[in-house]
């Protein structure tokens, strides 16, 4: 190509390079500043920051909102979070059907709807997810941040070429520094991730937490799913929630936490703090490695071909047909598994009860549609609006 | 349309739009970002900035590293580091062919090993060891080719390996046990290039060699020479000793550190800005491509292409997959960069461990089958980079015939390992 012609190419691949730059960049900004609107449940006690435990996240992405629910009565605690990956919808949602319908009767509830926010304010590059997702509610319909399953780059960069977990140096991938379920129990110096991990465990302390339950989604190629994952302290409690939930409303199974798998919430929290640990796997087709169009109906009906004929071939952990995962069920299950895990927590600790209600169980969910239990904030009291 | 036929179209139209930019003589980068734009407007009817955007960052770090290694090896370079240390080790080893190919076999092995990244070890002592392999006798299509596959072994060989533990992290397996495996496979692999390649050349003419090489600028020792290389190692080594105490700095960083080093430590004075240019020119062709390597995936993933690819292969018997592998892997490698460990590797990975075979064993051999691919079109990234760096003048296709056996021995190992992946348990640990 001769000079003048070179030099107009380069100058036309600046400028939309340039346009590129700034209609993505746009895009990134909107989704990353977009705040979710919350409407806290008439009976919620008080929402701090997760700062309030761990000054050095106040002003940071993470400092997340706290709900605190209290009883009239006296019983032990509960601390319940989504959103450790955004990319798993299902556990935020739960997280927020939770804060805006819950009452205490017995006990303490707190609530994280996202416990790492960072996570929830950027989209992994290569696979394509769509930046948000809408869940219709009888008021309209109601907008999501979509994330990832990493804390955002902008936030912790760069990665170490290994991660070594803090404190059993166990090594890990190295993007995995920015893995919340792979930090705990965080560390005070440490990442933004993992000084999260850690300001969750001063709540635990602080809190004084019984109880600790992580809610997420997982991948049909992935052996862990449909299951209650349980700290060795946790079994009793998690195997009867297993049993009753399998008789009564759908298959759940549970699985003993890995002794030598560091890093996850259902080891680290049991090891490093008084609270009994569970962790709670939903099916979501959306993150299978052999799905399909990536888009937002994938995300909420959890219908693909692809991931059906793997099923037709033996290749996944859970069953799938025609009908998919919807986001519905996966929330309700979520739902109904909180609902049996506390009653069996109140009855094998009848000294420390946890009695709630205002909470849909399985049934309800697939009935109404979980958009049924969101508030419209735009009718709230401001007082109870927060945003996420 | 049902989904098969729309994503069947999509790679229909990726395959037949690279195919017509390529008779338009555009460059493969420019192809394959033809392709993947006509991925995205076939399929949303529309063009999709942010995802071509976000895309484009998917190896963003890869070519930070890419970049900033050549910048510390071409400062080594031009301050005749580089030379000094050819002379030096002819010089000492000509005598001792096996024990010279040996040792350079190890100096070779552990740039990668410890990036994980096999262009670090081609960029950093690719040229060095080449040099010295020429001056051994050994042509330089075949000094190409050790280049180039030991630094696909380095990459391999642990304690990084990229795509085992990419694989991994999305099977969330710990990457724990992976050690002996891929030290046996990237050892075995390695050195077999090496003596199968370099084996047999002419006794090296001392006298002639040392004619024949530049002099290295006066006052370069060892010292000047070592503490870039000797700052390099201790700032990866101190990530791993004192994790909890170190800053969290990136192999990128760790490189320009070095480079800074290397410059302070020049007997002669440099051109910094000169170096820096020059260093991005030659890195464009590597850093495009992956760049649009990103932008293609993830058109791929939107459009449900690469997930019929991996419905694809994920739905193949077992034995026909331990006859294909030795080929998909290495293939797809060159089609699709490190991102086959997430798209391949997680399935794969999974339906291994569903068969009842040992996971690690069965994810390290992969993982070593994916890094022979790196010399295989349309991104041959390693492949280019080691053909860039050494000025080979022949044709690259000459540079992959002289790859032909090596690689064939390494496949077959690695796929020995796949089926034998339960006997072979007791190499699991650490």
């Amino acid at each position: 190509m001769k000079e003048k012609g070179l030099a107009t190419v380069k100058v036309i691949a600046i400028c939309l390079s340039v346009v590129a730059m700034i209609l993505a960049g746009a895009a990134f900004y909107s989704h990353r500043t977009y705040k979710e609107p919350v409407v806290a449940s008439e009976y919620v006690t008080q929402v701090k920051k997760l700062s309030d435990y761990f000054p050095d996240l106040k002003g940071t992405v993470n400092d997340c909102n706290i709900y605190i629910f209290e009883g009239s009565e006296p019983g032990g605690t509960v601390l319940l979070i989504g959103g450790t990956h955004p990319e798993e919808p299902g556990a935020n949602l739960t997280a927020e059907l939770i804060v805006e319908n819950l009452r205490v009767k017995k006990g303490k509830v707190i609530v994280a709807i996202r416990a790492n926010r960072s996570a929830s304010t950027v989209t992994r590059p290569g696979d394509a997810y769509p930046q948000f997702y809408h869940i219709e509610t009888p008021w309209g319909v109601k907008k999501f941040r979509m994330g990832d399953r990493w804390s955002n780059p902008l936030d912790s960069w760069p990665d170490p070429e290994v991660y070594v977990h803090y404190p059993s140096r166990q090594m890990l991938a190295y993007m995995d520094i920015r893995n919340f379920n792979r930090t705990w129990p965080g560390r005070k110096n440490g990442t933004i991730t993992e000084k999260t991990n850690y300001a969750f465990m001063q709540l635990i302390e602080k809190e004084k937490v019984d109880l600790f339950i992580d809610l997420h989604e997982a991948e049909l190629e992935y052996p862990v799913i449909s299951t209650i994952v349980s700290h060795q302290r946790g079994v009793d409690i998690a195997a009867m929630t297993s049993m009753i939930l399998s008789s009564t409303e759908f298959n759940i199974g549970m699985e003993y936490s890995p002794k030598e798998l560091h890093g996850l919430s259902h080891r680290e929290v049991g090891d490093h703090s008084r609270a009994i640990s569970l962790l709670y796997e939903a099916p979501e087709p959306f993150l299978d490695r052999v799905r399909g169009i990536t888009d937002e109906r994938l995300l909420l009906t959890g219908k693909d071909p692809f991931v059906m004929k793997a099923g037709e071939f033996g290749l996944l952990y859970e069953n799938i047909d025609e009908n998919g995962w919807p986001i519905d069920v996966r929330v309700g299950r979520h739902a109904s598994t909180f609902l049996t895990t506390l009653e069996m927590w109140s009855e094998f600790h009848p000294d420390l009860p946890i009695v709630i209600e205002g909470i849909p169980r399985y049934n309800d969910v697939i009935a109404n549609g979980v958009g049924y239990y969101f508030k419209d904030p735009s009718a709230a009291p401001e007082n109870r609006v927060f945003y996420e | 349309m049902d989904m098969y036929a729309h994503a069947t179209l999509i790679l229909v139209v990726i395959a037949a739009t690279f195919t017509v930019a390529k008779l338009f003589k555009l460059s493969i980068e420019l192809s394959m970002f033809a392709a993947a734009i006509a991925a995205f407007v076939v399929h949303t009817g529309n063009l999709p900035i942010r995802h071509i955007v976000e895309g484009a960052f998917t190896y963003y770090d890869v070519c930070l590293i890419f970049i900033t290694a050549t910048f510390f090896m071409s400062v080594l370079k031009e301050s005749g580091g580089i030379v000094y240390m050819v002379r030096s080790i002819v010089k000492t080893f000509h005598k001792h062919r096996a024990l010279c190919l040996f040792l350079l076999t190890v100096v070779l092995l552990i740039p990668g090993a410890l990036t994980g990244s096999g262009a670090a070890t081609v960029l950093t002592v690719g040229t060095l060891v080449g040099t010295v392999l020429t001056y051994m006798g050994i042509s330089e299509r075949k000094t190409a080719a050790i280049i180039f596959l030991c630094a696909a072994m380095s990459a391999a060989a642990p304690p990084i390996n990229l795509w085992a533990m990419m694989a991994a992290a999305g099977s969330n397996m710990p990457y724990v046990g992976f050690m002996g495996p891929l030290l046996v496979l990237s050892v075995v692999g390695a050195l077999f290039t090496m003596f199968y390649l370099g084996g047999k050349g002419k006794v090296v003419d001392l006298d002639k060699t040392l004619r024949e090489l530049p002099e290295p600028p006066e006052g370069m020792n060892w010292f000047r020479v070592g503490l870039p290389f000797a700052v390099l190692f201790l700032l990866i080594i101190a990530g791993r000793v004192w994790p909890f105490d170190m800053p969290i700095l990136g192999l990128p960083l760790m490189f320009v550190i070095s480079a800074v080093v290397a410059i302070l430590m020049s007997p002669k004075k440099l051109k910094i800005f000169a170096i820096a240019e020059e260093t991005i020119h030659s890195l464009i062709p590597l850093v495009g491509i992956m760049i649009v390597v990103g932008v293609l995936i993830q058109s791929m993933a939107l459009s449900g292409a690469r997930g019929l690819i991996s419905l694809g292969v994920v739905t193949l018997p077992l034995w026909v997959l331990f006859g294909t592998l030795w080929i998909i892997l290495p293939v797809s490698e060159g089609l699709l960069q490190y991102a086959v460990a997430p798209l391949l590797g997680v399935p794969l990975v999974l339906l291994f461990n569903m068969k009842a075979m040992n996971p690690i064993i069965a994810l390290s051999a992969m993982a070593v089958m994916w890094p022979v691919g790196d010399s295989l079109p349309p991104t041959a990234v390693v492949g280019r980079a080691t053909v860039m760096e050494l000025e080979f003048k022949g044709r690259y296709t000459e540079f992959l015939k002289a790859c032909i056996v090596p690689s064939l021995f390494i496949l077959l190992v690695c796929t020995l390992f796949l089926i034998f992946s339960n006997q072979l348990s007791f190499l699991v640990a650490g």
